[in-house]
């Protein structure tokens, strides 16, 4: 009787064993199927977190909102998944009867609906309902291969389960066939560890018939295979088992090294439990820390982006600063080079002025000089009654006169338009008027010249211009066109409309005419004339310099065309419309 | 046809004498010359003067823009006038400029330019331009005168003195009690500027002064009128005659 309380013991040992090595194999492809329908009902809140808290393996938690989704929730597929998620953690707890009331809930249309009469049968194994653990097993057996594949059930752990039912029941014959099968398919898949249960179970089968002979030596095989396996459970029970026999056959030196060997394995197993659970306990203390770690790595995240925010905006403000601070600079350069062009032409100008004013005061000079001479010839000539030289003298001293007068005409009209200060009006002008009134004044000069005089500009021909600034260009291209005129040669004034906007007038002579140099320098600004050639021809320049500025407030152009010995062409071009429109 | 008559204000006689010159050299007549604002004013008013040529400065203070401001407050008095002066200082000018209708000359000046400055000054006054410059028309008209350009200088013929007016293509031929001239003006310029109460068209080509009709013959389409001229009247314009009160 004691031996028989022993190997029950035994039994239920291996059985538990066997069962949970082939749960351990199939959960992972089991969450998997779970969680892909847990995927595709997105909406259903409480099923969700049912499956969450199921593989976080919280089985509590899982019963809790299976619940809650059986009560709101309608959809029928769901339904069978959440009698076997509820099925499955009863079980977990222990608590065989609701786990076999949830599954027999599962309808017969469920996908997993044989692994569900696989665990049917199971837990009626586990509650020693072992004729009802056979109606099940028989029926889950009598499925084709490629359905017990497809519903994750290893039809040899089966088999073995079987066999373990007939051998409670005390059905020896047919508890060795079930065995022996598992036995051969173990066998050829060469799982130690359930080899180990099948060579138990089977010595266990043998032993209660008192088949000695035969059990013994599959205990040993067992007891061999587990003493090569790290398993302690296996080592533990089988050495049980060996200490067992050898009592039985009162060898008792034997069985007492087995049992002690059982009480190491034991204690092994005892302590590697609280390993496991120092080593769960550390494990949970590292998650927290980890958790720690993350949640400072989280505030350190938020510091750095935060901080880096900081630097970020600091960045731009100090390129902004920068780019201002260059833009200034740059600005500041440009103006300084702008003051340093204005100050060299300001020098240049200075120069020209300071030139120009010894030249003009060393003109009048002269020219007052000239008269000076010129007058007491004069009064001599007077006292000796030399008549006739009288006429030859004063027109001299006319003419001379006369240069000096445009010279001081030219200085004044220059001072006030340097200083703004002269009234200067753009009016629609008839240019025939102005070149006959201007003209008027040298027909003397023309006349003692001998020089051909003619003016054929159209009344017709319209420009708008300053009036009075206007004449002052006119006498001064004509004082020069008559300076540089020799003798019995011609002077014209006329018109030419070759631009749309801008009548030509031009003041044409067959004197001198000028080099290409001479007629650039007069075309340039800021230059005046040196008295190098013809000494007492050439003048300062200021005419011509008063000319191309009077010109440009008029919005007019000017141009020179001439070839030395031939003549010169001074070309006015004025604009035929109103600035104002 | 008459002399304009020129009024002379400036305070440097030999200055004035050669203005006096130039200007009777070329037939104007000049009326007399001032030479303060006071004398200006007194004289102005007194005599019959159709343009004034003012210095602006008249013994060292502006007062010929004074003159000028003077004369162009009271309708009906004011005269064409020229500016003179030496200088062209923007300030001056710039209150010269308000006398509208501004005309300046500036010194020293030759025969054209003041010939010219007179002619610009009369056509800006009556608001005539570009008469006497261009070679379509050659006559102002004011309310009195007839202002025609002569070779260089201007003539006046007074208003109420034409008989007549007889249009010949551009050419408008005028019959005065004394004389017959041509004179250069559009038609329809003519018969805008004369007072139409006076003139009527009596004819595509004629213009008669109803002061001096004598008699109407509208069987003959003709017009008597003084000193034997005769005009006609034409179906056209007949209406004419019911403006007049008839002897019957």
């Amino acid at each position: 009787m004691i031996n028989l309380l022993k190997l029950t013991l035994l039994i239920s040992f291996f059985y538990t064993q066997l069962n949970y090595s082939q749960e351990e194999k199939n959960i992972e492809l089991l969450n998997k199927e779970i969680m892909d329908t847990s995927d595709e009902f997105q909406s259903e809140v409480f099923f969700k977190k049912a499956v969450s808290f199921f593989i976080q393996k919280k089985w509590d938690s899982t019963l809790v909102y299976s619940q809650k989704q059986l009560i709101t929730s309608k959809i029928k597929p769901l339904e069978n998944f959440t009698h076997f998620l509820r099925g499955y953690s009863f079980r977990e707890k222990n608590y065989f009867y609701e786990s076999e009331k949830e599954y027999n809930l599962i309808s017969n249309k469920f996908k997993f609906y044989n692994k569900v009469r696989t665990i049917l049968g199971d837990l009626a194994l586990e509650q020693k309902q072992y004729k009802k653990a056979i109606t099940y097993f028989k029926e889950v057996l009598s499925l084709s291969k490629t359905q017990l594949d497809s519903s994750y059930i290893k039809s040899s752990s089966i088999t073995h389960n079987l066999g373990l039912c007939y051998l409670h029941l005390k059905k020896f014959n047919e508890s060795e066939k079930y065995l022996t099968k598992s036995l051969l398919f173990q066998e050829q898949k060469r799982d130690t560890l359930e080899l180990i249960g099948s060579y138990g179970d089977i010595a266990i089968l043998y032993y209660e018939q008192y088949k000695d002979d035969i059990a013994i030596p599959y205990f040993e095989k067992a007891y061999q295979l587990a003493k090569n396996s790290n398993n302690l459970n296996s080592r533990y029970t089988t050495s049980k088992n060996m200490a067992a026999v050898e009592e039985n056959r009162k060898d008792y030196k034997k069985a007492l090294a087995y049992r002690k060997e059982m009480e190491q394995w034991k204690d092994s197993l005892n302590n590697q439990n609280k390993i496991y659970a120092v080593a769960k306990a550390e494990k949970e203390f590292a998650v927290k820390e980890k958790q720690k770690e993350v949640d400072i790595l989280h505030v350190e995240n938020e510091l750095k982006e935060t901080q880096r925010n900081i630097f970020l905006y600091a960045a731009i403000g100090l390129l902004l600063t920068l780019g201002t601070g260059v833009y200034f600079y740059s600005e500041k350069i440009k103006a300084n080079k702008l003051i340093a062009t204005q100050k060299e032409n300001l020098d240049a100008l200075n120069t020209t002025k300071d030139k120009l004013f010894s030249i003009v005061s060393h003109d009048l000079r002269s020219s007052v000089n000239a008269l000076k001479t010129s007058n007491s010839s004069l009064l001599e000539n007077l006292n000796s009654k030399n008549i006739p030289i009288l006429e030859n003298l004063l027109q001299k001293n006319s003419a001379i006169v006369n240069g000096a007068y445009s010279l001081l005409d030219n200085l004044l009209n220059w001072a006030l338009l340097q200083t703004e200060q002269g009234y200067f009006n753009i009016d629609k002008l008839r240019l025939f008027f102005i070149t006959e009134q201007v003209s008027y004044n040298y027909k003397p000069l023309l006349n003692q010249k001998e020089l051909s005089f003619e003016n054929t500009v159209t009344k017709k021909d319209i420009v708008f211009a300053d009036q009075e600034s206007l004449k002052i260009v006119l006498r001064n291209l004509l004082d020069n066109a008559i300076k540089f005129s020799e003798p019995n040669g011609s002077i014209k004034i006329y018109s030419t409309n070759t631009e749309e906007n801008y009548c030509n007038l031009i003041v044409e002579d067959n004197g001198l005419g000028m080099s290409e140099a001479t007629r650039l320098k007069l075309l340039s600004d800021s230059e005046l004339l040196a008295k190098k050639e013809n000494e007492d021809i050439i003048g300062t320049g200021l005419g011509m310099q008063l000319c191309r500025s009077m010109i440009k407030k008029n919005n007019g152009k000017f141009n020179i065309e001439s070839e030395l010995g031939k003549g010169t062409k001074m070309i006015v071009s004025l604009p035929k419309t109103s600035p104002h429109g | 046809m008459d002399n304009i008559n020129v009024f002379i204000i400036e305070d440097t006689v030999s200055e004035s004498n050669t203005l006096v010159k130039v200007l009777e050299a070329n037939n104007y007549n000049v009326v007399a010359t001032a030479t303060n604002f006071k004398d200006a004013l007194e004289t102005f008013y007194k005599s019959k003067i159709d343009i004034v040529i003012l210095d602006i400065f008249l013994n060292g203070s502006p007062d010929g823009i004074t003159f000028a401001e003077t004369i162009n407050t009271v309708p009906n008095v004011s005269k064409p006038f020229v500016f003179l002066t030496s200088s062209t200082d923007r300030k001056i000018f710039e209150r010269a400029k308000l006398t509208q209708p501004f005309s300046f000359l500036m010194k020293p000046f030759n025969e054209l330019e003041l010939l010219y400055a007179i002619e610009m000054a009369v056509e800006k006054f009556y608001t005539q331009e570009d008469v006497f410059l261009s070679d379509d028309e050659d006559t102002v008209i004011s309310d009195e005168y007839l202002f025609i350009k002569k070779f260089k200088s201007l003539k006046k013929v007074l208003i109420t003195d034409i008989i007549y007016i007889e249009v010949e293509e551009k050419y408008c031929n005028i019959y005065t009690e004394k004389e017959k001239f041509v004179i250069l003006i559009s038609l329809t310029k003519i018969l805008n500027l004369l007072n139409n109460s006076i003139f009527h068209r009596t004819h595509r080509n004629f213009i008669v002064n109803a002061n001096h009709i004598t008699e109407i013959i509208p069987s003959d389409n003709l017009i008597l009128l003084t000193g034997n001229n005769r005009a006609t009247l034409s179906e056209r314009y007949k209406s004419i005659t019911k403006q007049f009160r008839l002897l019957k």
